[in-house]
């Protein structure tokens, strides 16, 4: 009944293991089919993530705040198609407007906004004006560009400048709330406000009641104008982003990029890492075990002082050393783990191979005359089997925490973004002293849940092991 | 007789492992030391040149700065080659000579570290930060396995509770989780979030100053509380299941039946059988934190031999970087000694049994 029970404990334990592991499966098959290599590639691209906003915390974040009235703005991308359009002629200008209403229901202030466009125009170049209605009435107009007709206007972020043949000049540009043509224009406006505007940023001037610096809800419109003194001006393009303080499944980072990507990019790299160092080491652990236990004598000696002398490495400091001069690359760092991982499983090979040797009917075997590799092909490696497969999974985590430590040093290959990158891009970004949980929490989890999954399945198939004495 | 045997054996396995560590270092930082010792001699030199020029006739006499340029090129070259630095570092006579200034704790001086006393010899860097170091990883292994003897014990007594399930899940989340992520959630719980304790742990008070060692411990509460907390639950585990395997032993069975209270047994008998599996158990959580402890400490910025081999390796400081190893390297397998040694007195099979 006890043996019972304890099977069944174990067996839950297992059954938990692998539902993890298609969990962890399951994100692998989905990123490897739906996320192409390029875009994996982009992690490290600035450029990528531009239109992401920067340190939001994840979307739920907001269900808890409900009570507290404190609703975190949600991350909004407005294109050319939401806008609606207006246009008014004179005879020598032509003004064209874009209006964007967005509207603002949240407790505290966006993070910011940015407005990119892109302009294509013939000789004479047009001015451009950003202006803001505000739902008690007020306009600012926080912007104002008459653009050069000589093209060297790509100064912003991101800015490409192209000249077509036929003489249109075409400039793309990306007006950031933190511009400071923008703090500039608002200063004008500072007499509206009841406290000082000066050291504020501009969304806490442009979303702010006049009485106190609260945000104020309502419809705003952000309106785009175009004059124009000829009638070759086309937008091209025009974007309205409010950077929100919420974004995801799992937010974003301090470079934008979107956590939930990173998490999945990262699923399968660790498990390749896990997999790969886990079959190699277990493969030679079981073969160097076998050897040494079976030979016995002198080889068999020397083999176990060989498998101490790795034991005896202090192999995290070791590990850096070695990185340091040939790290940044996963191949390198499987490799490196390989190298020291093997020996703790020999030596567990080894004391069952040496038991198995002396059971009667392998002795009864060999007295047959039964070759060497015959006994050992056909009584111990069986027998080894079980142990083999629970070593397997047991080091799997390993090497994946392993990976994960180097990676947080400084040492993880940079075509492979891993958690452990995350996290080290965390920390030096001061996340956790600047509060940003989401950035911290993810990945770390995603590590621990993948080892635990490993841990889990490895423990219940040692328990099912046992050595057989009778065959 | 055994016992000696066992002792050289490991004992040559230790110095081994020290050398082989050691010749991996030098042969990856071997050119950048080899710069870094001749410009040692380059100061030395001029030093005790320009220190004794008043009493130096001949050189007095060379008003030419030229000249006196070249004497002292000869006087550098010299040296080097006294000690052989102008041969290639894979050199025998170079290996052996940097293995003997290594081990002689001939460490130079760091490029960009130094004390609180402004001194930058590596040695007296280290000498600085070593105790912190043990400070923390001992004191918290310590109360790890404290924790572990008396919960284990107790759970031993009652097996089969929930309590038992709880401990084994525990555990195995315990080592599934990256001390150093766990570490990272504690800050961001207890200084962003509750702000009891400081994110960075390193002393604001000078050392020598009268509240050194209270702020000191002030700031090692957080490291130390996150590494008991990392720690515990495998020590319960383990140290139930080896109490479990005493008790079931028949000597202990038979206590019970000769009519001695149970507690009597397993805090006389149980325990003190159990005593080397529970060393072993000690030794192998202060290894293993001692290679964690470079994570550690330089994501709580608790100022020890860790963050500073952390930031020497950030740096690229190659001196500091040697003579970091070389100390990491042999407190562990000083760490391994000791506790081989211990074991072999407490348990007197280790050293004779073959299998």
């Amino acid at each position: 009944m006890n043996i019972m029970k304890d099977r069944l404990k174990n067996y839950k334990g297992g059954i938990l293991g692998f539902s993890l592991l298609l969990f962890l499966i399951g994100i692998t098959t989905y990123t490897i089919l739906y996320i192409p290599a390029k875009e994996r590639a982009e992690w490290n691209n600035p450029f990528f993530w531009i239109n992401y906003p920067k340190n939001a915390a994840p979307a739920w974040v907001n269900y808890f705040l409900i009570p507290f009235q404190q609703q975190l703005p949600e991350h909004k991308i407005y294109s050319k198609n939401e806008a609606v359009t207006s246009s008014f002629s004179e005879i020598d200008f032509k003004e064209d407007n874009h209006t964007f209403f967005y509207d603002f229901v949240y407790g505290q202030f966006p993070s910011g906004f940015s407005i990119p466009f892109s302009l294509e125009f013939g000789e004479i170049p047009p001015a451009v004006e950003i202006s803001v209605k505000r739902p008690d009435g007020l306009e600012f107009v926080i912007y104002y560009n008459s653009l050069d007709s000589v093209p060297s206007i790509s100064n912003d972020v991101g800015g490409q400048l192209s000249n077509a043949s036929n003489q249109q000049h075409e400039v793309s540009q990306r007006v950031f709330s933190s511009s400071k043509e923008v703090t500039d224009s608002l200063m004008e406006y500072a007499d509206l406000f009841n406290f000082t505007i000066s050291d504020l940023p501009a969304e806490k001037i442009i979303f702010s009641e006049t009485d106190s610096n609260k945000p104020m809800k309502g419809i705003y419109q952000f309106i785009f104008t175009t004059y124009s003194f000829d009638s070759d001006t086309i937008l091209k393009e025009i974007n309205l982003i409010i950077e929100g303080k919420v974004f995801g499944l799992m937010g974003t980072d301090e470079f934008r990029r979107d956590i939930t990507f990173g998490i999945m990019i990262g699923t399968p790299v660790a498990l390749l890492i896990g997999v790969a160092v886990a079959s190699t080491a277990t493969t030679i652990g079981l073969f160097y075990g076998l050897i040494a236990g079976y030979k016995g004598g002198k080889t068999g000696t020397l083999m176990v002082i060989m498998i101490d002398l790795f034991l005896s490495i202090p192999t995290m400091v070791l590990f850096i050393v070695l990185s340091l001069n040939f790290g940044s690359s996963l191949l390198f760092l499987i490799g490196l783990f390989v190298l020291f991982g093997w020996p703790g499983l020999a030596l567990i090979n080894r004391t069952f191979s040496v038991q198995i040797k002396n059971y009667p009917y392998v002795e009864a075997s060999k007295l047959m005359g039964e070759s060497d590799f015959k006994v050992v092909l056909r009584h111990i490696i069986p027998q080894l089997v079980p142990f083999t497969l629970a070593n397997f999974a047991l080091a799997v985590p390993a090497a994946i925490l392993a990976e994960a430590a180097l990676s947080f040093l400084g040492f993880g290959d940079p075509s492979f973004p891993t958690w452990g990158q995350m996290l080290q891009d965390a920390h030096f970004s001061s996340a956790e002293i600047l509060g940003y949980w989401w950035w911290i929490l993810a990945p770390g989890l995603m590590i621990s849940i993948t080892s635990l999954a490993f841990i889990l399945i490895g423990r219940s198939l040692e328990h099912r092991a046992k050595l057989g004495k009778k065959q | 007789m055994s016992i000696i045997i066992y002792l050289v054996k490991k004992i040559s396995i230790l110095v081994l492992v020290l050398i082989i560590t050691l010749l991996v270092t030098i042969s990856l930082l071997g050119s950048t030391i080899d710069k870094i010792m001749v410009d040692n001699i380059r100061i030395q030199v001029t030093n005790s040149l320009s220190d004794s020029i008043s009493e130096n006739q001949r050189l007095n006499q060379l008003q030419d700065p030229q000249e006196r340029q070249s004497i002292i090129e000869e006087q550098i070259n010299i040296q080097t080659k006294s000690l052989g630095l102008d041969e290639p570092w894979y050199s025998p006579k170079k290996i052996s000579n940097s293995l003997i200034q290594i081990a002689t704790l001939n460490l130079g001086n760091s490029r960009f570290f130094t004390t609180n006393d402004g001194s930058s010899s590596v040695n007296e860097l280290i000498i600085e930060k070593l105790p912190n170091t043990i400070l923390l990883f001992t004191t918290s292994s310590i109360t790890v396995i404290v924790i572990g003897i008396i919960l284990g014990s107790y759970l031993a007594k009652r097996e089969g509770k929930i309590s038992d399930k709880l401990v084994a899940g525990l555990a195995s989340a315990s080592l599934s989780v990256p001390p150093w992520w766990f570490s990272m959630i504690m800050i961001v719980l207890f200084s962003y979030l509750l702000q009891i304790f400081p994110a960075r742990s390193t002393p604001l008070i000078s050392p020598g100053t009268p509240g050194y060692i209270v702020d000191l411990l002030y700031h090692m509460a957080l490291p130390f509380i996150t590494m008991v907390i990392i720690g515990f639950a495998s020590s319960v585990y383990y140290t139930k299941y080896i109490v479990l395997r005493v008790i079931e032993e028949d000597y202990i069975k038979t206590l019970g039946i000769i009519g001695l209270p149970p507690r009597k047994i397993l805090l006389k008998h149980a325990l003190k059988n159990a005593g080397p599996q529970l060393m072993t158990m000690l030794g192998i959580g202060l290894t293993a934190t001692l290679g964690g402890s470079i994570l550690i400490e330089e994501i709580f910025d608790w100022p020890g031999m860790g963050n500073l081999f952390y930031n020497a390796v950030i740096q690229n400081d190659s001196p500091l970087i040697i003579g970091l190893v070389y100390f990491f390297t042999l407190l562990y397998l000083l760490t391994r000694l000791v506790l081989d040694l211990t074991l072999s007195f407490l348990d007197p099979r280790i050293r004779t049994g073959e299998e």
